[in-house]
């Protein structure tokens, strides 16, 4: 008997040993990893902080109010000093004019893209007839993988040349009454083209996300809606986006993170203004992400190191105002979600 | 299965193909996106006879040539501009012209193209400060009598380079040596403090600048003389320049090496020396040495041998000299006297 059962239990044992071992290995696996992705953005942070901590004391809150970035005389002789930390001589960093204009391409990026792509997703799902549904799902995804220089090279090529020379000069001439429409057509390079090519970027991402949620969730309620007598239109907007709303906030955010932090396409595009502040939709602008980029090559030079530094701080901005977009955002949510007495 | 041994075998592959170029010497040379094209062509040429060296070239732009110098990733650091002086305070450096370069002032309106406007470092101070606006301002005209009726009332856009480069360090420097309020204002450096200009534009690269200058009607640039080809393609007007001695010349040959000869005794051995507004009636004010950085105390003597045997091939007249390489980009031969001290400078590398 004894026999039997230390056979049986020989004979289920490696299977009986390898669940557990399986399972404990894969608890310890994706305890690791959700351990490291928490631990690698608070590192990073960390890192960033450090490293801009000298320039954070040189700057100080001109950093944030002062519209003029200068890396200072780099063949002059000498120092400036402030708070016990020198720079070139002359340098200051005053970077609004840049975290302004991270901020109004990636808000306009959004006024142009998020209608767009709702219609978009909204079509695809409903409208687009079956058969072509495929091939229109594929194109919106292979708009989404085109790695970002692409866009920028185009742009500059073939949007910015258009804008300049058409575009530009037709607003100015018949929309100039509107306040930031008036004024200078310029030269094609500037905020109307970021946003363009921003907007471009964004709408893949934006229709792919939304158009899933849609699916995941809604025929159901659509056919319901319209079942109820209600017009495509009101069962789409009243019916629909309500309630995938949570999924299509996810999604803006997640083009908003994307416009903010595109660095390659803007640069190419925006005119890299520096030290103005853009007059109208026309008007050079830069931001902050194209700026570390433009700048990190001059600022290796910076004897210094204060220039480095103040692009990391730069970068640190960028970071926060990120951070801040995500928190306001779902604190909107969690607050609509309450008014309609719906657990957030 | 079958796919994974595939994919060990060519892992296995590229690591023998590495291992076999790590075999021989490996020297890195980075940065200057200006030299970066003389460059391949020096190191094509010079492979073929010293297939003992395995030499990278990166064009990354001159700030990364200096720093990846001074940290020792790479050998060579190319440069259009010399080391401030607060840079070689910190590391010691030699600074090695191997050829010299220069640059035009480009621009695009419409009916003067195919001329040669008049410009001079105080109008250019202008224009890239906002002070002079339109093209036909009183001070451009009063140099360009003989094109007046021509010189319409259109905005100008003045071009920069949006991240830090040679090339505004040297244009910058002609405004500044040219222009007082200039020097004392923004001054010259790799990356300045642009005045607020409202239709400025910034662009990226050389070919950026040209770009932009074609797509802009009355716009204006800076562009190194490598693009020659290039900007005449795009259909740009380039500037005859005052220089020092109140002429106005147009880059060539002889106006370039002009500006060279002028300086080329008060070349200190440090060859650390602006060729900005040189001395001289047809001395073109806008010619430079192009540098290479090197750390004079090489960590690797294998690599030390290498790297001045390389660098004796470019300074030699038979060598990375001869017009075969220079003309393709329209660079100018380093004069007799400038070679010796660069040559001096080489035999310095431990």
């Amino acid at each position: 008997m004894d026999l039997v059962v230390g056979d049986a239990a020989k004979a289920a044992s490696p299977a009986a040993l390898q669940r557990p071992v399986a399972q404990i290995g894969l608890r310890v696996l994706t305890g690791i990893a959700a351990f490291l992705s928490f631990a690698i953005i608070f590192l990073m942070l960390f890192f960033l902080i450090a490293y801009a901590y000298p320039a954070i004391r040189f700057n100080g809150l001109a950093f944030f109010i002062d519209p003029i970035w200068n890396i200072g005389n780099q063949y002059g002789s000498g120092v400036t000093t402030r708070n016990g930390f020198s720079g070139a001589p002359g340098a200051s960093f005053g970077a609004l004019v840049f975290i302004y204009g991270s901020v109004i391409t990636a808000i306009l990026t959004m006024v142009v893209a998020v209608p767009l792509s709702l219609m978009v997703a909204l079509a695809l799902v409903f409208r687009v007839p079956r058969r072509i549904r495929p091939l229109a799902n594929a194109l919106v995804e292979l708009m989404a993988g085109v790695p970002s220089v692409v866009y920028g090279l185009w742009g500059l090529v073939v949007l910015v040349p258009w804008i300049g020379r058409q575009f530009a000069p037709f607003v100015t001439a018949h929309f100039g009454f509107i306040p930031f429409l008036g004024g200078q057509a310029g030269s094609g390079n500037g905020l109307a083209a970021s946003v363009f090519i921003l907007a471009l970027m964004v709408i893949p991402i934006m229709v792919a996300t939304t158009r899933d949620v849609i699916l995941a969730q809604s025929p159901a309620i659509f056919e319901a809606s319209m079942a109820l007598g209600s017009s495509t239109w009101q069962a789409m907007t009243r019916a629909v986006l309500p309630s995938v709303r949570s999924g299509v906030v996810a999604s803006i955010l997640l083009a908003f993170g994307r416009a903010l932090g595109e660095t390659m396409a803007v640069l190419m595009v925006c005119g890299a203004a520096v030290n103005v502040f853009p007059q109208n939709i026309f008007s050079p602008v830069n931001t902050i992400a194209a700026v570390i980029v433009s700048q990190l090559e001059s600022a290796l030079t910076d004897a210094t190191g204060m220039a480095q530094r103040s692009l990391a701080e730069l970068a640190c901005a960028l970071f926060v105002i990120t951070l801040l977009v995500n928190i306001a955002a779902r604190t909107i949510m969690r607050n609509a979600d309450r008014r309609e007495g719906r657990a957030a | 299965m079958r796919k994974t041994m595939a994919l060990a075998l060519a892992a296995l592959l590229l690591v023998s193909v590495g291992g076999r170029a790590l075999a021989a010497t490996t020297l890195l040379e980075t940065g200057s996106t200006l030299l970066y094209p003389l460059m391949n062509l020096w190191v094509a040429d010079y492979q073929k006879v010293h297939g003992d060296v395995q030499i990278t070239t990166q064009g990354t732009g001159s700030g990364t040539g200096i720093s990846q110098a001074i940290s020792g990733v790479a050998q060579i650091g190319a440069s259009d501009a010399y080391m401030s002086d607060a840079q070689r305070t910190q590391n010691h450096m030699l600074n090695i012209p191997l050829a010299i370069s220069a640059q035009q002032i480009n621009y695009n309106v419409p009916g003067l193209n195919n001329v040669h406007l008049n410009l001079s470092g105080p109008v250019l101070a202008g224009i890239y400060s906002g002070t002079i606006q339109y093209w036909d301002d009183a001070q451009i005209k009063a140099i360009n009598k003989q094109y007046a009726g021509k010189l319409t009332h259109n905005q100008i856009v003045p071009i920069h380079r949006a991240e830090g480069s040679g090339d505004t360090f040297i244009f910058t420097q002609y405004l500044s040596k040219s222009t007082p309020s200039w020097a004392t204002g923004p001054g010259f450096g790799t990356a300045i403090t642009w005045p607020s200009v409202g239709n400025a534009v910034g662009a990226t690269g050389n070919p950026g600048m040209v770009q932009t200058c074609q797509n802009t009607q009355y716009s204006i640039a800076y562009i190194g003389v490598s693009f020659l080809t290039q900007t005449e393609k795009a259909g740009l007007g380039y500037a005859a320049l005052q220089n020092q001695a109140g002429q106005f010349v147009l880059p060539t040959g002889s106006t370039i090496s002009a500006a060279a000869k002028a300086l080329d005794s008060k070349t200190p051995a440090d060859e650390v020396l602006s060729l900005i507004f040189a001395p001289g009636s047809d001395s073109y004010p806008i010619v430079n040495y192009e540098y290479a950085i090197v750390n004079p105390q090489q960590s690797d003597p294998g690599k030390a041998a290498e790297l001045k045997k390389f660098l004796e091939w470019i300074l030699d007249e038979n060598g990375g000299q001869s017009e075969k390489y220079l003309n393709a980009v329209h660079f100018l031969p380093l004069p007799a006297s400038i070679l010796k001290l660069s040559k001096a400078q080489v035999a310095q590398i431990k």
